[in-house]
């Protein structure tokens, strides 16, 4: 027997999980559907914004409950006891709080964009058209003559940065227990603190002052010395390699956790 | 089956909840764990079972070692904790999601056990039953899967008096030699004419574990007259239908254990009866 990653444990959990969390799940989607019609009723303008603080924020309290078992001893005490590897219990995680659910908001937002402007055309007399904002490429902006792509594609940015939150708040759900959610918000705002004390000091060190007062507009950048590129590609990685990062801590949280 | 060596334990650094223990558990034996509140009874049920890291020492459960919580041991393993999981489940989903979890699980037996608890309807949430109802699922279903290995802690709390002996009996029903069932208790009436071997915990460590074969053919349970003068007795209570007494069996005169006569002996006398195994 594969003891690392069974795909018939694999099912297992996820079914467990369904059949543990139907209720709610149904709840979710409907209230999700609601949320989206009502967003497109109105109008066409952009929505992208308001979808993706919505994906955010309900993502993160999603991903936050991932490990909600630990907060009462006896139903930490059955999660861990369940037969299956730390992996499998980890990767289960990981879907549900990543992939299933940036799925299940695009689903919902398809479905309340069509219901919403259909409804909202019928309601109104318009003829807005259909338009899936979310799903559409950014433009690209220019500094200093170059062309700085976001990422080249919407959604895939949006799902980098939606990947990202939920990895920092699962791994929050199982370092904390007890409101998971406020506590991993502390612990970021504590974290960019620190980034931003470390910050203040480079920027002392480098331009011999606390802050800059716009003389980062007088520095020449030219195209040959790429300076944009570097640190995009820098930013890219560390971006890229954050989401793993979490999920190898949170790994190791699970591995060590004790009720 | 279950090998603990020199085992410590402790949730803060100040104070050890288990210190240095050493424990061998053989397979098709009902084990009574009992001590007085917070001697490490459940700790101990926990460490064996992977819930808790020892600090020191190491322990085998099943030939694995528990801190991997490997799936081919946890499915050889069921614990029945005092506090149950809360679950919005009802007990007909739980079966169907965490049976299949264990290979040798038995539907037949668990609806069996189910009905010999009274309990006929399935679509019961376990959330919404009463926690003496709630034990009695468990209860079942942990019987049901057929570990090699069960853990009980406190099990018959919250079970009415009917459903304890019901209990009894399907335990005493569902254990063979291939199972080995640990109940950490201190309601020892309540494990009468079940368990057939005692561990005795007292200051976080093992004091005493024999088989109650051993017990009986060392130790004499009696009751005898007020005045009667014996020097065998090692230890003994005064009660209303008369003087309990545990006694050196020198004669190899056959008696029926009284645990807690026994356990109270062992915390008051324990050299004297330590001694004599």
């Amino acid at each position: 027997m594969n003891t690392t990653l069974n795909i018939n444990r694999l099912g297992l959990l996820f079914k467990r999980y369904f059949l543990e969390n139907k209720q709610r799940e149904l709840t979710f989607w409907g209230i999700t559907i609601v949320v989206f019609t009502l967003m497109h009723l109105a109008g066409a303008q952009e929505k992208s914004f308001s979808v993706e603080m919505y994906l955010i924020i309900s993502g993160f309290i999603f991903a936050a409950r991932t490990f909600k078992a630990f907060n009462f001893t006896p139903s930490g005490m059955h999660y861990l006891l369940i037969p299956a590897t730390h992996f499998e219990k980890l990767v289960t995680a990981i879907i549900l709080s990543t992939f299933y659910f940036f799925a299940m908001i695009l689903v919902t937002y398809t479905i309340g964009t069509v219901l919403g402007t259909s409804l909202g055309n019928l309601f109104f007399d318009t003829h807005n058209p259909i338009q899936f904002a979310l799903f559409q490429s950014a433009p690209d902006f220019i500094v200093n003559g170059h062309s700085i792509h976001k990422a080249g594609n919407a959604l895939l940015n949006t799902f980098i940065g939606f990947a990202g939150v939920q990895s920092v708040f699962m791994l929050g759900s199982i370092y904390f227990k007890g409101n998971a959610i406020g506590k991993t918000m502390l612990a970021i705002i504590a974290v960019s603190i620190v980034l931003g004390i470390i910050e203040v000091f480079l920027l002392k060190a480098t331009f011999g002052t606390y802050h800059l007062n716009g003389q980062m507009l007088n520095l020449s950048i030219t195209p040959e010395h790429n300076m944009f590129a570097g640190a995009e590609t820098v930013g890219t990685i560390i971006k890229y390699a954050l989401i793993p990062f979490f999920w190898v801590v949170t790994y190791f949280r699970l591995t060590e956790k004790e009720v | 089956m279950v090998n603990v060596q020199n085992v410590t334990f402790s949730y803060t650094k100040r104070a050890e909840l288990l210190s240095n223990l050493s424990l061998t558990l053989e397979t098709g034996r009902i084990h009574g764990l009992l001590g007085k509140n917070g001697e490490g009874k459940s700790t101990l049920l926990k460490l064996i079972s992977g819930l808790d890291f020892p600090k020191s020492g190491s322990i085998e459960t099943l030939g694995f070692n528990p801190t991997k919580r490997n799936p081919d041991m946890l499915q050889e393993i069921f614990f029945l904790p005092e506090e149950l999981p809360q679950l919005a489940l009802s007990i007909a989903n739980y079966e169907k999601v965490y049976a299949p979890f264990y290979p040798n699980f038995s539907t037949e037996q668990f609806n069996a056990y189910l009905k010999e608890f009274d309990i006929t309807d399935k679509t019961s949430k376990l959330n919404k039953l009463s926690h003496g109802q709630k034990k009695k699922v468990f209860i079942a279903f942990g019987l049901a899967t057929n570990t090699k290995l069960l853990l009980m802690d406190e099990p018959t709390n919250g079970l009415d008096i009917p459903s304890k002996g019901q209990f009894r009996r399907m335990v005493a029903s569902a254990i063979d030699e291939n199972r080995c069932l640990i109940i950490s208790t201190h309601q020892v009436h309540d494990l009468d004419s079940l368990i057939d071997s005692i561990i005795v915990m007292e200051k976080h460590k093992i004091v005493f574990n024999q088989p109650i074969e051993n017990i009986t053919k060392k130790l004499l349970f009696r009751v005898a007259d007020r005045n009667e003068k014996d020097e065998s007795v090692i230890y003994s209570e005064d009660t209303l239908r008369g003087l309990y007494q545990v006694c050196e069996n020198t004669t190899g005169e056959e008696s029926k254990l009284d645990i807690e006569l026994l356990f109270n002996a062992i915390l008051t006398k324990k050299n004297k009866i330590v001694k004599l195994f």
